[in-house]
């Protein structure tokens, strides 16, 4: 049987995937356990009550009231009463409460008088999610009990009803979180950090493919002008099918949205693979020995998640920084799925990621040819 | 004098020097510059004003005072600010209602709708809190403004203004700087998977060379004569970190800052530890490399800082608890922040010595030469 030449390489591209337990080990092992690691810290999704301490220096029935309006807010716990506040620090400094509440002598009589009184909420900065849903718990039940107090005021010295809305809340201004609405962890990282997980094991199996092939001299056999396209298509394929995977299954798992067409879908994660599968083949030529490409992905996977753009504003970060971002497929892929997927853009919106792509495209796949053609010279 | 293993390894391999000497301090000044502002800084946000009054743009200008907005992109209507959003050209929107101004002066409390983006979950809640504060702000002037205008005297309206004031404060990081907040995280986890690149390369160049002895003694010399080199230059990039924290975070330990110097060499040590058990139990370099990704790149998520420990499942802190980076980082925050006593900061140095416990058991099983791959 005479199968073309074409057909013979491609299965020999396959073979070398299928054939390298290490690289299937990444392919198969690493994307299913990656897929269940990265989500596990955050299967609660939002931060639940903190301890606090509160000193009572009013023992009123008032003070007694905000008390349990703040044990009753879901995202403060009231945990100690210490006396001093020698004994407060002590508790905050053994982690044992992340947040204090001061309640001021007189507060109940100075409330009920309308004399200005005030209340102390301290929060353990140390952890910014803490921190903040101390102060948010405690911010909400000072305001209500502040409110209440005011309209009961209001009332007892006969003022009309119906002014007492505009005077005690002039205007209210209403934040809602919209895209990831239930401003949940799972719902932020993981459609930014599988995006990630899909580049970053590309690079490694890919990589790992290319180094190993050429140092057992394997572009000699076949052409590489042929070879390496062909390569590229298989781990197209392979990562397609993971994508699915990642983006179908694993996204409806952990109910994070998917409002992007499907022809969208398919059109810019085909882009983000064919550009990262470059990058891989140009690594794999660059580096020289099958682990390499390995440690670039570990050493690189911080920097990339910090300077994507999903945690840290793109616009605070100086120049050169946002210049390096640049240079990977994962900055523009995220963003570019980011939009399409969970924001609901449409594929205009996100044509600066797309000829971001092309662009790195065109660059590695330029630099791939030309060492190749080095190669084939030299052998 | 014959120079020891761990520093022939340095000279010959160019990779291990890159690991050992230059990324560790680069990458820390990576992360130092892209949280460098501390907070971010104007963000953009879309106005939509339909009201077109006096109050709709005292508004305005009340959000631009806040140093974290940026109101100045104003659009037509609801749907063009929400394609923008969508666009992320801006991150949040403000949608002014029709006779705001008219309500706000009849006492009629009028409604103002903020969306703001929580994809980005960061800069959605600093947005968030950023426009409450403003609007409240905002509300407790007009309604100033509003009683006065009743014929309220002065005195009882200045009174009754804002009855409860409250007063906020963050402790250990009293700016609220998200540099200090992250990068004192982000730096540690960034510092331990370089330790486990670099000590899986080194042994990985050490059996590439010549097989290892089998008996355990001239084996543990071996060992020693290979890493101690770079164990002492890692100990000083992480000396190195504490010293870039200082300088560009303006960090200032309240506790003995020993105990870090004391924490990081035990967190050096538990890493090495670790990176040897793992190659002894793989026996080939890649799949080595492969097991570190797997138990370490996601270290950060799981040291607590951004989604508190306590929050998280069993088997997540679990897992967390199998890293040096996390106890390392208790230990971190007892001391630089908390400035915790020794009650505190005894069980992570403690569980970090633990991760010492394979080593004997490591080194007896590490390979006598690489396996040769396919």
């Amino acid at each position: 049987m005479n199968r073309p030449v074409w057909w013979r390489a491609w299965l020999r591209e396959w073979r070398l995937v299928y054939g390298d337990t290490s690289v299937l080990l990444v392919i198969a092992g690493g994307v299913l356990f990656y897929a269940l690691l990265y989500p596990l810290p955050y299967h609660r999704n939002v931060p639940g009550e903190q301890a606090v301490a509160v000193i009572d220096q009013d023992r009123s029935a008032l003070s007694r009231q905000l008390i349990r309006m703040a044990d009753a807010t879901p995202q403060v716990r009231i945990v100690a009463r210490p006396w001093s506040d020698e004994q407060a620090r002590m508790l905050l400094a053994r982690g044992e409460a992340h947040g204090l509440l001061v309640i001021p002598e007189h507060f109940q009589r100075d409330l009920y008088l309308g004399r200005p009184t005030s209340l102390s909420y301290a929060g353990d900065a140390s952890y910014f999610l803490i921190y903040g849903n101390v102060v948010q718990g405690l911010l909400t039940a000072g305001t209500t009990l502040g409110v209440e107090a005011q309209a009961m005021r209001a009332l007892m010295q006969g003022e009309s009803p119906m002014a007492i809305p505009g005077e005690v809340m002039p205007m209210r201004l209403v934040t809602k979180a919209v895209f990831n609405d239930d401003s949940g962890y799972i719902g932020y990282i993981v459609p930014a950090v599988f995006v990630l997980i899909l580049h970053q094991t590309l690079l490694i199996t890919a990589g790992c493919v290319t180094v190993r092939d050429r140092l057992r001299g394997g572009l000699g056999l076949t052409a590489p002008g042929l070879a390496l396209p062909l390569r590229l298509s298989v781990f197209v394929l392979i990562y397609l099918l993971l994508a699915a995977l990642y983006f179908g299954f694993f996204f409806h798992f952990y109910e994070v949205p998917r409002l992007a067409g499907k022809g969208a879908l398919l059109l810019v994660t085909t882009l983000l693979f064919v550009t990262t599968g470059l990058c891989a083949l140009f690594m794999g030529q660059l580096l020289q020995r099958p682990e390499w490409p390995t440690v670039v992905v570990l050493v690189s996977s911080l920097p990339i998640v910090f300077t994507a753009g999903f945690v840290w504003p793109e616009a605070d970060m100086p120049g050169w920084v946002r210049g390096l971002s640049w240079l990977a497929p994962a900055k523009p892929g995220i963003m570019a799925l980011l939009k399409l997927n969970q924001m609901g853009a449409g594929l205009d919106a996100i044509r600066p990621e797309l000829t971001g792509l092309v662009v790195q495209a065109l660059g590695y796949g330029g630099a791939v040819v030309l060492m190749a053609r080095r190669q084939a010279a030299r052998a | 004098m014959i120079a020891p293993d761990g520093v022939v390894a340095l000279r010959e391999e160019r990779g291990l020097r890159l690991l050992v000497l230059w990324l560790p301090p680069l990458l820390t000044l990576l992360f130092l510059a892209i949280f460098g502002g501390g907070e971010p800084r104007r963000l953009p946000v879309g106005v939509v004003d339909l009201d077109h009054g006096a109050e709709a743009r005292a508004l305005v200008r009340h959000l631009a005072a806040s140093p974290g907005l940026d109101p100045g992109h104003a659009y037509s209507s609801p749907g063009a600010a929400k394609a923008a959003l969508q666009r992320g050209d801006i991150l949040a929107m403000v949608v002014i209602p029709e006779a705001f101004g008219a309500d706000l002066r009849a006492g009629l409390s009028p409604k103002v709708a903020a969306f703001h983006n929580s994809q980005f979950l960061l800069s959605g809640k600093f947005l968030s809190s950023s426009l409450t504060a403003a609007g409240q702000d905002f509300a407790v002037r007009a309604g100033v403004a509003l009683r006065l205008g009743r014929g309220q005297p002065a005195p009882q309206v200045a009174a009754t203004a804002l009855p409860v004031r409250p007063h906020i404060k963050a402790l250990y990081n009293p700016d609220m700087s998200y540099a200090r907040f992250l990068v004192t995280a982000i730096a540690p986890a960034m510092w331990q998977i370089l330790i486990v690149v670099a000590t899986v390369l080194l042994l990985v160049w050490r059996l590439r060379r010549a097989p290892l002895p089998t008996a355990f003694g001239e084996r543990c010399r071996t060992l020693w004569s290979l890493l101690w080199p770079v164990t002492a230059l890692l100990w000083l990039q992480g000396l190195l970190m504490l010293v870039m924290f200082q300088g560009g975070l303006d960090w200032r330990p309240a506790g003995n800052v020993l105990w870090l110097v004391l924490g990081l060499g035990l967190m050096l040590l538990a890493v090495q530890a670790m990176a040897l058990m793992i190659l002894a139990l793989s026996a080939e370099p890649l799949r080595a490399l492969s097991l570190c990704a797997a138990y370490l790149a996601p270290a950060f998520a799981f040291m607590g800082v951004t989604f508190p420990r306590g929050d998280m499942v069993t088997l997540a802190r679990v897992w967390g608890d199998l890293m040096p980076s996390t106890h390392y980082l208790q230990l971190q925050v007892a001391v630089a922040d908390h400035g915790a006593p020794w009650s505190v900061l005894w069980p992570p140095l403690l569980i970090l010595l633990l991760f010492l416990l394979p080593l004997p058991l490591s080194a007896r099983a590490l390979p006598e030469r690489l396996e040769v791959s396919s």
